[in-house]
């Protein structure tokens, strides 16, 4: 482990500040053990969670202040983007294509990565507990542990539906699952996905995952139809989806909500059987639950989650307001107008880890600036956007600065600019945060 | 940097105030805090231009090249001018001293 080793030699000034400070938070019995672990790095950062939130992170921290100790904690090797595992499920992009490793933050960036789940944060210790009974401690924790499920809020979504009904809202198994049942139905099925109440990760995502598959219906199978049962009335760039499937899909694709009684209260996985609110029965060849979320189940273990089920945040910085000196970024966070985005997952990140890097310093945080940029594919030369950019005064306000969508009106060439801007998106930030190079 | 923080200088008589030298200040971290505020400034511009603007995609690089340049594209897109298609809902974020700032800080990647 990175924290055994012993060199006490340098006493650092964020430790002489710690002693010196009255108030302090940080016990000198934890101070003195960090002394230890931390060697004579300025302090020892961890982050859970190495997607857009906690990749960016632990590189930024790196990149402001190499004398950082960052540990980041992340199960999977090889971590697959929910961005473009739409076009996955279009036929348009493979998994290898959507697929990153840690290697650059190892490597270039000197990140000690390990594959472990976290399992326990004790805030008031300073410690992470890994799912090999490893246990780190930190001075700063940053966390960007993604979504869970609400199990069961859908009665019959439970653990074991996935399986059956793939949600397939993590990227991995899960959307290869979805991709094959679409590939095993027989032309003429349906196509059924129940889209959640706000707040969920990536607004925008079911009417891009519906127009991705209406694509490949296009192509391989041209009876078949696909039906949205929303549990609201408004979504994401609704105009601009309703009007880019009535050019490419026509009927193919049907979208009810909640006012028409799309709100889905009950679903049989295995029969693939849906029930509405007011009692009718939809059945489908494939369906897709995207379940009721909540911050991801290690928020929760740490204790920074409200009532909500999502992590209150002081948005100049984002560290939990339930905690001290943990940080929490990414979909988990209560961050509106701020969408649940990898785009803001990633500002997040990089804003966390400008805190933790002042503080450290014994300084205080620049202004915090987050962008936000989602594309939305309907057709593979066909995009569109939703951008904002945000700002955080020092009463910790979220400030929206410039938001909008792209135009109503525009031309072919302005939709096929904005769908290769799409995929120049992508490959700018998986560089950005996890140095993939395709 | 020409914009001298505030914040920084504040923070650094407070940690002097503690006794603590400004010879083991200098050794004992190693953060470059003079660029972290353009820093956090620049930071969404990667999500499109790679990791400070140098990436040569999809979507053009901004890394190295003239301020007075970038400062004229920024501006001409929060004025809506020269088919922007997403760049004037960003460069419109921003006042014109942070477009100034933006485009000095990607002149010097």
């Amino acid at each position: 482990m990175s924290n055994d080793k012993k060199n006490l030699g340098a006493v650092s000034r964020r430790s002489l500040i710690k002693g010196l400070g009255a108030a302090s938070v940080l016990p000198m019995v934890s101070a003195c053990g960090t002394m230890t672990g931390r060697g004579s790095a300025d302090a020892r950062v961890v982050v859970i969670g190495g997607g857009f939130g906690g990749a960016t992170a632990a590189k930024y921290l790196k990149r402001g202040n190499p004398n950082l100790d960052v540990t980041l904690v992340e199960p999977a090797e090889v971590f697959y983007t929910c961005p473009f595992s739409n076009l996955y499920l279009g036929g348009i992009r493979e998994m290898n294509e959507i697929a990153h490793n840690y290697d650059e933050l190892k490597d270039v960036y000197g990140v000690q990565v390990i594959h472990q789940l976290a399992q326990d944060v004790d805030p008031v210790a300073h410690t992470v507990t890994l799912g090999d009974g490893t246990t780190l401690i930190y001075d700063k924790l940053v966390m960007s542990p993604g979504i869970d499920f609400r199990w069961n809020e859908i009665e019959g979504y439970d653990q074991a539906a996935p399986q059956y009904a793939p949600h397939a809202w993590q990227a991995g198994e899960q959307t290869r699952l979805l991709r094959r049942q679409l590939e095993g139905m027989d032309d003429g099925g349906v196509f059924v996905l129940v889209a959640p109440d706000n707040p969920f990760r990536c607004p925008p995502g079911p009417y891009e995952r519906a127009s991705m598959v209406a694509h490949y219906f296009s192509q391989h199978k041209p009876n078949s139809k696909v039906l949205i049962l929303d549990a609201k009335d408004n979504f994401s760039k609704q105009g601009l989806f309703t009007a880019g499937w009535n050019e490419f899909y026509g009927n193919r694709i049907e979208w009810v909500g909640l006012s028409g009684d799309g709100r889905v209260m009950r679903v049989d996985a295995v029969r693939r059987e849906v029930e509405t609110e007011f009692g009718t029965l939809h059945q489908a060849d494939v369906l897709n639950v995207v379940p009721p979320q909540k911050a991801g189940m290690i928020a929760e273990r740490a204790g920074v989650t409200d009532d909500s089920g999502w992590v209150p945040v002081n948005p100049a910085t984002f560290a939990a307001t339930m905690a001290d000196d943990i940080y929490v970024v990414g979909d988990a966070t209560i961050a509106a107008p701020m969408p649940k985005s990898g785009f803001s997952a990633s500002s997040q990140g990089k804003v966390a880890a400008a805190a933790i890097i002042a503080e450290v310093a014994g300084e205080t945080p620049p202004p915090a600036y987050f962008t936000n940029t989602c594309y939305s594919l309907i057709a593979p030369d066909y995009g569109i956007s939703v951008a904002a950019i945000y700002k955080t005064d020092s009463s910790g306000e979220v400030e929206v600065t410039s938001s909008g969508l792209s135009p109503a009106e525009a031309d072919r060439s302005t939709r096929a600019l904005e769908a290769q801007y799409a995929r120049g998106w992508y490959e700018a930030i998986a560089q950005d945060t996890w140095g993939t190079r395709y | 940097m020409n914009n001298h923080l505030p914040w920084k200088s504040a923070c650094l008589t407070a940690v002097l105030a503690l006794g603590v030298s400004a010879g083991a200040l200098a050794d004992s971290h190693s953060a470059d805090l003079d660029h972290l505020a353009d820093e956090v400034l620049a930071g969404g511009c990667a999500g499109c231009h790679g990791t400070d603007g140098a990436l040569s995609g999809l979507v053009p690089a901004i890394a190295g090249r003239p301020a007075e340049e970038l400062e004229a594209l920024l501006l001409q897109y929060k004025n809506g001018e020269g088919n922007p298609t997403v760049m004037d809902r960003i460069a419109g974020g921003f006042t014109d001293e942070e477009l100034t700032r933006l485009a000095e800080f990607f002149a010097n990647r």
